[in-house]
């Protein structure tokens, strides 16, 4: 609850200080809303009747699908007994803050559609656990890696416009460096780091960088050897969870031009448990230290050709 | 060519970690849903749904055990000063872990942590992690055989110096009450004068309790064997108790509350010093 306060104080959904995103607020309040709509035994239709809409909206709003209009969060606190007092203060300030702009609406032209959601959520996970195949984790790139990535996809190669989104991808990383960060919990396949993504002088970085990234305690990183068995995990994983009980873990799959969510717990189970597998299966976080000095020696040793390059 | 890491098998990192089994119930599991975790199966909520309709006060047992240790660990590395925790049987991580509990009272605080389930052993190594100035170790065995636990233990804690041994829930999974109590004394037997006990486990005080543990024996999982409070004090023989002794567990230096005395819970514990 005083996390829900906390959010509750703070207007719009600026990353990097500990604030929920918009999504999580439609989320939470949408949660909280049908919670309370329960409790006093009240259908969807006849509380859709009250704010002028059908069942069927009041569906979406408990699911967090759409935003909610000021008068009819009153409504409805009016329609469960809510009448006053710090929850019905906290529970309005969460419909207000479901509708301000979304941290990532500076690069809005960069963000494809299907990642909005995703970026509105991650901010407000208390544990961020994560599969990589191909590609270091985003949330642990260098900028440059994170170009490299971007020039190999679809989209725009404008260059200005690249430059957005590996601006986008940086201002999503300080999550990581606020005072009371997510945990990440990443699993990284080999091939990733084996995979000289930009060439040997960008991988170097990139390795460097997660030597370092590993000495924060919140974030832990798991290799999973070329050797060992496999998950029939497919592509990568992502997988959100919040601090409040009330919130479902949310999984979210990226492909190459979509991304897929899935957030009831009868589909989210199969990757959570993929990702019980991928962890008991890949070396644990202890030895990740030393298998990045490894890849990075034996892989992206400087090459006479890299020195005169700078 | 380079060579590539060895597989996660290979010898110098130990074992392989056998596959998680979806399919059997397990205790960790079952734990982690009453204590409203995510971190369970279909198989081990249905379990832990039909033990809560014979039994709902196991949900005030699993909070009060959870309380009970956060107590015991402020307590111990707080008013004692013990900076070295053997934590047997961790479970799922939740609040207040033992190493969180005692970092925060003094962030030197090692503590190892054992059990034999590989979810839970990848957990604890993923998010059980120490602060820089302490440490936190993890060790895949079973505590029916104490020896290779204080082995590789001692790589983390000091066996010169106070180590607080922390059985919470752990020993109902064995059967035979001698045994238990043997292990019990070979665990101690491990630990230098001024160490601590710390130890609670299920009370065969409640019929309710009772019956859904006899159902509980049948569902696949492994049974857990409830013990009378007599039985309970007797882990402790040849140990100094500490005040109030072996209570439940709610009941155990409680902290101070308006809404009066905490109600009694069907889990015993105490803590107590080795001279």
């Amino acid at each position: 609850m005083d996390r829900t306060q906390d959010q509750a104080d703070h207007n719009g959904g600026q990353i990097g200080d500990g604030e929920a995103g918009p999504t999580a607020a439609r989320l939470l309040l949408g949660a909280q809303l049908r919670r309370l709509r329960e409790a006093a035994g009240i259908s969807r239709e006849d509380a859709g009747y009250v704010i002028r809409a059908s069942g069927s909206k009041i569906s979406r709003l408990e699911l967090g699908r759409v935003s909610f209009k000021p008068r009819d969060v009153d409504d409805l606190l009016d329609l469960y007994g809510v009448r006053g007092g710090p929850a019905r203060a906290t529970l309005q300030a969460l419909g207000g803050q479901s509708n301000a702009p979304a941290w990532w609406h500076a690069f809005k032209d960069v963000v494809p559609d299907w990642l909005e959601d995703y970026l509105g959520l991650e901010p407000s996970a208390s544990l961020i656990r994560t599969y990589d195949v191909q590609f270091i984790p985003a949330l642990l790139r260098t900028r440059d890696y994170s170009l490299a990535v971007l020039r190999l996809g679809p989209g725009d190669d404008d260059r200005t416009a690249l430059e957005q989104r590996a601006g986008l991808a940086a201002q999503r990383q300080q999550i990581l460096r606020r005072p009371d960060p997510p945990r990440l919990w990443a699993v990284i396949d080999e091939a990733a780091l084996r995979r000289p993504v930009g060439g040997p002088a960008v991988m170097r970085a990139q390795l460097k960088h997660l030597i370092q990234a590993v000495r924060l305690d919140h974030v832990t990183i798991q290799v999973m050897p070329f050797s060992a068995g496999h998950a029939a995990a497919g592509g990568p994983i992502s997988l959100l969870r919040f601090p409040e009980g009330g919130l479902a873990d949310v999984v979210y799959l990226e492909q190459l031009a979509t991304g897929v969510y899935l957030t009831r717990p009868a589909e989210t189970i199969d990757y959570w448990s993929a990702l019980n597998h991928l962890a008991t299966q890949a070396r644990p976080p202890a030895a990740a230290p030393s298998i990045l000095r490894k890849i990075l020696a034996e892989d992206y040793a400087a090459s006479e050709h890299d020195r005169t390059e700078r | 060519m380079t060579d590539h890491l060895p597989p996660a098998g290979s010898p110098s990192l130990g074992s392989p970690s056998p596959p998680i089994d979806k399919s059997v119930p397990h205790s960790a599991r079952i734990w982690n849903y009453w204590l409203g975790g995510k971190d369970n199966y279909p198989v081990d909520r249905e379990v832990g749904e039909k033990f809560l309709e014979v039994y709902p006060g196991i949900v005030d047992v699993a909070r009060g055990v959870r309380y009970f240790l956060a107590r015991a660990v402020r307590y111990l590395a707080g008013d004692v000063g013990v900076r070295q925790f053997l934590d047997i049987g961790t479970g799922l991580p939740t609040v207040d872990n033992t190493h969180e509990v005692a970092q925060r009272v003094a962030p030197a605080c090692r503590i190892v942590y054992v059990d034999n389930d590989p979810l839970v052993l990848a957990h604890a190594r993923a998010l059980l992690t120490s602060t820089q100035e302490g440490a936190c170790d993890y060790i895949d065995a079973d505590i029916r055989d104490p020896g290779p636990i204080l082995a590789a233990a001692a790589d983390t804690l000091d066996f010169s110096q106070p180590v607080a041994l922390m059985l919470l829930g752990i020993l109902g999974h064995l059967s035979d009450y001698d045994q238990a109590r043997s292990i019990v004394r070979n665990l101690v037997d491990a630990l230098p004068s001024g160490s601590y006990l710390t130890l609670s486990d299920g009370a065969n005080t409640s019929a309710a309790r009772q019956e859904a543990h006899r159902q509980y024996a049948g569902t696949g999982a492994v049974p857990y064997n409830l013990r009378s409070p007599e039985q309970i004090t007797g882990f402790f023989d040849g140990l100094e108790l500490l005040e109030p002794g072996v209570v439940p567990v709610s009941q155990w230096r409680p902290d101070p509350s308006p809404f009066g005395p905490p109600a009694h819970v069907d889990t015993f514990g105490g803590v107590a010093r080795k001279r």
